[in-house]
């Protein structure tokens, strides 16, 4: 099994009455009124010794994603942080997960962006392509909801065939015509990095990944318990099609809060995860469902977009710690705990990719520190072994050119 | 009941209208809700005129809308549609999405409409009188922007085609939806007030008194910018203003297009 420390960037300092006073925490939430860049100053700092310390810590991955005009996700460009990261890691692989490729005109901007973040990275970049959130897309970059998919799909594939060809092209799409396709730089592993598609549960995003060879990861902030029955469906699909049910072919979110014992992570972690539950998923139910965003095929299955089912989970209510935990959206407790859980996730859901959110709303710097040296020390040796028995086609490979890092600039020695 | 029947277009494309009535031919063209059994307009209208009702594009089936890429292809899909059936100096009436698609045929392509009433129509923005997002809510919330007391009319509060299933209910909700948004997504303004000029012809403009989706005001951005338009706002009604003041819109409807009452 592989451990990867991703980062929502939530902004922590939400007013308690957020979801009273406020229509939503995404696409309308004033920024002006409710952001502070002087505090934002000191929360990406924060944030990004975090990612570094992971890195330490011996986590295999280090995650960043894409939102927009949101609240609890203050990344609009995840490849800027991505680049900082390359600087001051050597070792951790960059998961970017990822680039809504619909939104970039042209795609190749995104190939060229990626590229270079694995030339700086000396071949550590995992490139994720999300279509992007019905907020992110629809509403925030008004991106059309009846042809989103559609020009996603193209996107990938311009982005994937300019990595793939060693030659320009000339590409005439639907949404994209360009006479001559040519990025530079090209990454570093060839023919491409591995791409990783974060998704909801549609039928559609399953069949593509796997006749691309893409990973599938299922993100959903409702816990292992909630998301089984959607993998499930993943592996159906991989065996219908006669895929290798490989479980680094998949991979999935969760967020864990480790402690001595069941007292003492309430006293860590219920703050943190009540306000993330009541105060960042407080989205509004229009903004999550625009006409076309879901396809037909995925209605009539009845699954729906994970961020409307989430949304009408959350609508309304107030959560307890006792209901996140005991709905599984917090996998928390003493190290042993943790890792009976985990160990259940892996027997029921087969994922070698497990995404971990160790830092969650607002929770503090150093409780992210302990909560991040409990997980690396007492929980990730014991889950190491599993699914060792597969090879990991999903990821970096360590097999690269022998990379040359600069050595420092010495100024004082002149 | 209306009678339904397949029309093909040049290129294999399909179209679904529904024919209903007899008299002088009239065109009526669908709002967001499409075409429900039973819908009470077309009905009544139906003993007046012939009635010729086709589907827009995407709500019968959402493949449909690959082949209409935008507002242009939307227009010219209608010109092939008439020309398939012979319809010259067409009699043409739209209903809110209904209407900005009669507005963009009858600029598109002038000579084909000969008289024309746009009943609620968007397709136009102004700043300081933002058209309302009906995509921003979900759909169980839409009917207290489209009507003015909030809730839907006779035949259109239980949409008799849709089978009792929820999931099938929300695809035909869905499908309707999708195919506008396609046209007008994020905002209703591509680009018809530049085109608007051309039309030549007879033009009515209605609106309900109290539309909170597209505000009446509206009324004027098109009479004014349509040569010789006329405008006609209706009291106490919202978007659904056909099917909130039925008796009053058919009226409008009958000076506008029947030549018998316009001689009497």
């Amino acid at each position: 099994m592989k451990f990867h420390w991703f980062h929502l960037m939530p902004y922590p300092y939400l007013p308690d009455d957020f979801k009273e006073k406020y229509h939503s925490v995404w696409v309308d939430p004033p920024a002006a009124e409710l952001y502070d860049p002087v505090k934002g100053h000191q929360v990406y700092n924060d944030y990004l010794d975090q990612l570094e310390y992971a890195e330490q810590c011996g986590f295999d991955g280090i995650c960043v994603n894409e939102h927009h005009q949101n609240g609890y996700g203050l990344m609009p460009s995840p490849n800027l942080m991505a680049a900082s990261l390359a600087r001051r890691t050597s070792k951790a692989k960059l998961v970017v997960l990822g680039n809504s490729v619909a939104l970039y005109d042209p795609p190749t901007r995104v190939a060229e962006e990626m590229a270079m973040l694995d030339v700086m990275s000396g071949g550590r970049l995992v490139a994720g392509f999300p279509v992007g959130t019905a907020m992110d897309t629809a509403y925030c970059y008004g991106a059309n909801p009846a042809t989103l998919r559609d020009k996603y799909r193209e996107g990938v594939e311009l982005i994937v065939r300019a990595w793939n060809e060693r030659r320009p092209f000339a590409f005439n799409g639907k949404y994209t015509q360009l006479r001559y396709v040519n990025p530079w730089p090209t990454p570093i592993q060839t023919p491409r990095p591995p791409v990783w598609i974060p998704g909801g549960g549609s039928v559609e995003t399953w069949e593509w990944c796997i006749k691309n060879d893409f990973l599938y990861a299922y993100l959903t902030y409702f816990g292992y318990m909630a998301g089984t029955s959607v993998i499930d469906g993943y592996w159906e699909t991989v065996e219908r099609l006669g895929a290798e049910p490989n479980p680094y072919r998949a991979g999935f979110l969760q967020f864990v809060g480790v402690a001595d014992t069941d007292a003492e992570a309430e006293r860590l972690y219920a703050e943190p995860a009540q306000y993330f539950y009541n105060r960042c998923f407080h989205v509004d139910p229009g903004f999550a469902a625009p006409p076309g965003y879901s396809s037909i095929a995925t209605i009539r299955k009845g699954v729906h977009s994970q961020v409307r089912q989430s949304a009408q989970q959350v609508q309304g209510k107030l959560l307890s710690w006792k209901d996140i935990v005991d709905r599984g959206c917090v996998v928390t407790g003493s190290p042993a705990t943790v890792i009976d859980r985990l160990n259940d996730m892996a027997d029921r859901m087969k994922v070698g990719h497990v995404l971990l959110l160790l830092h969650f709303g607002n929770m503090s710097h150093e409780t992210t520190l302990y909560n991040t040296t409990r997980f690396a020390r007492d929980v990730m040796p014991k889950l190491r072994h599993r699914f060792s028995e597969w090879e990991d086609k999903w990821w970096p490979k360590d097999t690269l050119p022998e990379i040359q890092r600069p050595a420092p600039i010495n100024i004082a020695a002149e | 009941m209306f009678a339904r029947e397949t029309v093909t277009l040049p290129r294999d494309r399909k179209v679904q209208v529904y024919r209903a009535g007899q008299g002088p031919a009239l065109v009526w063209l669908h709002g967001p809700h499409g075409i429900r059994k039973n819908d009470p307009v077309i009905t009544e209208l139906a003993k007046r005129y012939a009635v010729v009702a086709p589907l827009a594009p995407g709500f019968h089936d959402v493949d449909e809308l690959d082949e209409v890429r935008d507002v242009h292809d939307l227009a010219l899909h209608y010109d092939d549609l008439f020309e398939v059936m012979g319809l010259e100096d067409v009699s043409l009436v739209g209903h809110s999405f209904g209407g900005m698609t009669a507005a963009e045929i009858a600029a598109h392509v002038p000579r084909r409409v000969r008289r024309l009433t746009l009943l609620s129509p968007f397709g136009l923005w102004r700043d300081d009188h933002p058209v309302a997002d009906l995509f921003a809510r979900p759909y169980m919330a839409l009917d207290n922007i489209l009507w003015k007391d909030g809730a839907p009319a006779g035949p259109m509060a239980d949409p008799a085609n849709f089978p009792n299933d929820p999931v099938e209910k929300t695809v035909g909700i869905v499908q309707g939806f999708t195919a506008v948004a396609k046209f007008v997504w994020p905002i209703p303004d591509k680009g018809l007030r530049r085109r608007l000029h051309r039309i030549s012809a007879d033009t009515l403009v209605v609106f309900g008194a109290d539309d909170a989706f597209v505000p009446a005001l509206y009324a004027d951005e098109f009479a004014s910018a349509i040569q010789g338009a006329r405008k006609a706002i209706v009291a106490d009604a919202g978007h659904m203003v056909p099917y909130e003041k039925t008796a009053d819109v058919l009226r409008l409807i009958d000076q506008q297009h029947d030549a018998r009452v316009r001689a009497a």
